[in-house]
């Protein structure tokens, strides 16, 4: 055993995720956090949304889209594919931490993958966006390539 | 438990996640007119003209924005793939310029959001000015978007049906609940993270904490007038309150004095 699986959350949720993309092949799964939606109760437009991203994020690979609990779900996701690795993009969300926490600690190796840099910032952001947009906007400012490829104008659903 | 993924039609999917995600929401089981997905992003930044957005971007009637930030909330849009494609189609102009400081706003507060986690929640810092108004709960006609006001309500609609809302209509809304009814920003802020298909933790609570001024130098407030400019007149000419009794239509002076008892220099944190 030590194949990779990829989980995807609501942070990032397309079929351009850096920890997919980096693992063209693996299985992915995206799961429906049980316990804090049920305490959330948010509307059934977000969770359609949601499923609706995780869906064409899955497409033309071994794909899971679950309810649960999350760290469960992708450890027994992990069991199902013969895998021993989760790769995975970053979010700052304290609850990502937690899971990733919670999946190393039953064993599992946890690749985290960045997304592609806005600006560089390191350290505490100041207390205002005025500073903060001082200190980054030449940077900001300064594109990286030419953005993805867009659809022809007649590509309507 | 395992949900398909072999349905194809938008309705089929729609009628089999309402059971199958039953107890996870709340209302009913309609989908937003806004589609998921890169495919429904990618069509949206085709057709999003950055061209005018310096101008029109707070206008609510003009729609100047591009309403991308559904996809960029769930990572189905990089802000730096939004930012390259738009300065690459439209150059480096005071609109394109004006659209990634926007972008940056994105960045700034998932920055504040790594650094204090769940304490986005709390007031970051003391209220530079607490309203006069006695504080209450979230009403009930606020959440059956029925005030009577014609700005709040058809905003409300918007987001109870659509899961959108303008930003220009999201500070007056979030004005209007914490300034003029007294509600609590964090029950604003939950009502707003509900519906918003992009509701994010960090934009969402450090935005009510922008306008309640837990986060920033002063509670922003608003009136008539600027409802009128932004609108295009459009809610005014429609609103039974037009005539009197518009709890917005005030000089910044006396609304300044009417909710918060002091000047408007003082609330602007001048003196």
């Amino acid at each position: 055993m030590n194949g990779a699986v990829v989980w995807l959350h609501g942070d990032s949720l397309s079929p351009t995720d850096p920890a997919l993309l980096a693992n063209p092949v693996a299985p992915a799964i995206f799961v429906f956090d049980e316990p804090f939606l049920a305490a959330a109760q948010l509307s059934f437009k977000r969770l359609f949304f949601l499923y609706e991203c995780a869906l064409e994020a899955i497409a033309g690979r071994t794909g899971s889209i679950r309810r649960g609990v999350v760290v469960e779900e992708v450890r027994a996701f992990a069991a199902e594919q013969q895998a021993t690795a989760v790769h995975v993009t970053a979010s700052v969300a304290p609850r990502f931490r937690q899971y990733v926490a919670e999946l190393r600690a039953s064993g599992l190796q946890v690749v985290v993958h960045e997304l592609p840099a806005f600006v560089t910032w390191r350290g505490e952001p100041p207390r205002r966006f005025s500073s903060f947009w001082r200190r980054v906007a030449a940077e900001a400012l300064r594109p990286t390539g030419t953005g993805p490829v867009l659809p022809a104008e007649h590509d309507v659903e | 438990m395992q949900l398909r993924t072999d349905l194809t039609t938008r309705a089929e999917q729609v009628a089999y996640l309402a059971g199958a995600l039953d107890g996870l929401y709340a209302g009913p089981a309609t989908p937003a007119p806004i589609r998921g997905g890169r495919r429904a992003a990618l069509r949206r930044l085709r057709a999003f003209d950055a061209r005018g957005y310096a101008r029109t971007r707070n206008d609510v009637a003009k729609r100047g924005v591009s309403a991308l930030s559904p996809y960029i909330r769930h990572g189905v849009l990089t802000l730096a793939e939004v930012r390259d494609s738009i300065l690459s189609r439209f150059g480096h102009t005071p609109d394109t310029e004006k659209f990634v400081n926007e972008l940056a706003w994105r960045a700034f507060w998932q920055l504040v959001y790594a650094q204090l986690g769940d304490r986005i929640h709390q007031d970051i810092e003391p209220a530079k000015q607490r309203a006069r108004v006695a504080r209450r709960r979230l009403p009930p006609e606020v959440i059956e978007a029925a005030t009577g006001l014609v700005c709040i309500d058809e905003s409300l609609h918007e987001l109870y049906t659509t899961g959108y809302m303008h930003n220009h209509a999201r500070m007056w809304v979030a004005a209007y609940l914490q300034h003029w009814l007294g509600v609590d920003w964090r029950e604003g802020a939950d009502l707003f993270y509900r519906h918003l298909l992009d509701g994010d933790p960090a934009s969402n609570s450090l935005s009510w904490q922008w306008v309640g001024s837990t986060f920033s130098h002063k509670p922003y407030i608003f009136n008539r007038q600027n409802v009128e400019r932004f609108s295009g007149g459009e809610f005014c000419a429609r609103c039974p309150l037009a005539s009197g009794g518009c709890p917005f239509d005030d000089s910044y002076e006396n609304l300044a004095l009417r909710l918060f008892g002091v000047s408007l220099a003082e609330l602007e944190g001048r003196r």
